[in-house]
């Protein structure tokens, strides 16, 4: 890996970079009317293509407790982006901001992440193009 | 690549990223406020192109033709083609199909995107004199290859995802003619279609080191009432791999993609 990736790389972890695309339309699946900004703990996370996901135990005022799936971007981008395999782990506390699935499921694309460690980092999620 | 050049790009990598930490500062709260909303997002046109690849002379094979290898960021569209001239039944197919979000796309199911379309990752070229290779990145992890030692198409038992690609020079570019294809996949998220008569050219043209002109002209009676010609550029990744992408593993999606039905 040459010094410019590397350094490109952290940045992009720190800083969060602009959002790529992905293999599907993004409002096919999302709804950009029900953003979300939920905590919790993460149960599993699912580092795969051709999206990483990562599952979060979110308790409701009622005590009530949901897994949400979120939908990170493609593998081949958050690796780019700083990311790596442990970036988050089951039991890590996180703060996901996105938006749900139109299904109304539990089920989100991951726009940004407030790690544990406090980095708030950018998902790799798919955007708007038309490709 | 030159420590010119490395020390340009970490100085842009650096203003980029404090642009990206002040709007990321100014829209902490408030996640879907500053989202761009499209209403049908493969119907977006470009309107600019991307940033230039870094410059330098062309690199040469031994005989002198330009080496055309390297890691390349996907095609992308330059603004200012216009739109396709359509058959009736082709138009009011893109219609449906980008009025409903692109649900449908085959693409979101891993299987091929076909020729020309560009995909949104990486690809690498590998030039030698005989056989000129395109490695997809994504989606899917593939290949094509543009066969540069004959001059017929092959007789093709059945339609093809990526049909068959010879390719041959005019001057420094690589003209590469293909048909052969299924009717499977759509050209782009907005979903324009195609027949099995469908015969593409592309024109490939390396400007310099860093940056590749690419002329597609895309041909198909069935479909379109004349040839729909396109303009793109491809722009050199330095230091770069491709990167695997296994589109199958995990592909949750298509159970989830439900346009506007909700």
């Amino acid at each position: 890996m040459s010094i410019k990736f590397a350094f490109v790389a952290s940045l992009g972890l720190i800083f969060g970079m602009a959002p790529l695309l992905a293999h599907h339309s993004f409002e096919a699946e999302y709804d950009y009317n029900k953003p979300l900004k939920l905590s919790g703990t993460v149960t599993k996370v699912e580092w795969m293509n051709p999206h990483a996901r990562f599952y979060v135990d979110v308790i409701d005022e009622s005590g009530k407790v949901t897994n949400w799936n979120f939908e990170l971007g493609p593998i081949v981008i958050l690796v780019r982006q700083g990311w790596r395999r442990d970036s988050l782990k089951p039991g890590d506390q996180v703060t996901v901001e996105g938006f749900q699935a139109k299904d109304g499921n539990a089920l989100g694309n991951a726009r940004r992440v407030t790690l544990p460690d406090g980095r708030r980092v950018f998902g790799g999620s798919t955007e708007n193009d038309q490709k | 690549m030159t420590n010119r050049y490395v020390s340009e790009m970490v100085a842009r990598a650096i203003a980029v990223s404090m642009l990206v930490l002040v709007w990321f500062s100014a829209s902490a709260q408030e996640p879907g406020k500053n989202t761009k909303k499209v209403r049908y997002p493969g119907a977006v046109r470009p309107t600019k192109a991307p940033p230039p690849g870094p410059p330098g002379p062309v690199p040469r094979m031994p005989d002198g033709k330009p080496d055309l290898s390297g890691v390349w960021n996907a095609q992308r569209e330059l603004p200012g083609d216009p739109e396709p001239d359509m058959l009736p039944w082709a138009a009011a197919l893109t219609k449906q199909r980008t009025e409903n979000y692109s649900a449908d796309d085959p693409e979101a199911r891993c299987v091929p995107g076909g020729v020309p379309r560009a995909t949104p990752y990486h690809v690498q070229m590998v030039s030698t004199p005989k056989l000129i290779l395109i490695l997809f990145e994504g989606n899917i992890h593939t290949f094509r290859q543009i066969f540069l030692d004959r001059t017929e198409h092959l007789k093709i038992a059945q339609p093809l995802w990526y049909g068959d690609s010879i390719g041959h020079w005019e001057g420094d570019t690589l003209v590469v003619d293909t048909i052969g294809f299924n009717d499977k996949f759509w050209f782009d998220m907005a979903g324009h279609p195609h027949t099995t008569q469908l015969h593409v050219i592309e024109r490939y043209h390396r400007r310099d080191y860093g940056n590749m002109d690419v002329e597609v002209t895309i041909i198909d009676p069935g479909a379109y009432t004349k040839p729909w010609v396109q303009h793109r550029v491809q722009i050199l990744t330095p230091d770069a791999d491709i990167l695997e992408y296994v589109c199958n593993e995990n592909n949750q999606d298509p159970g989830h993609l439900e346009g506007d039905t909700h």
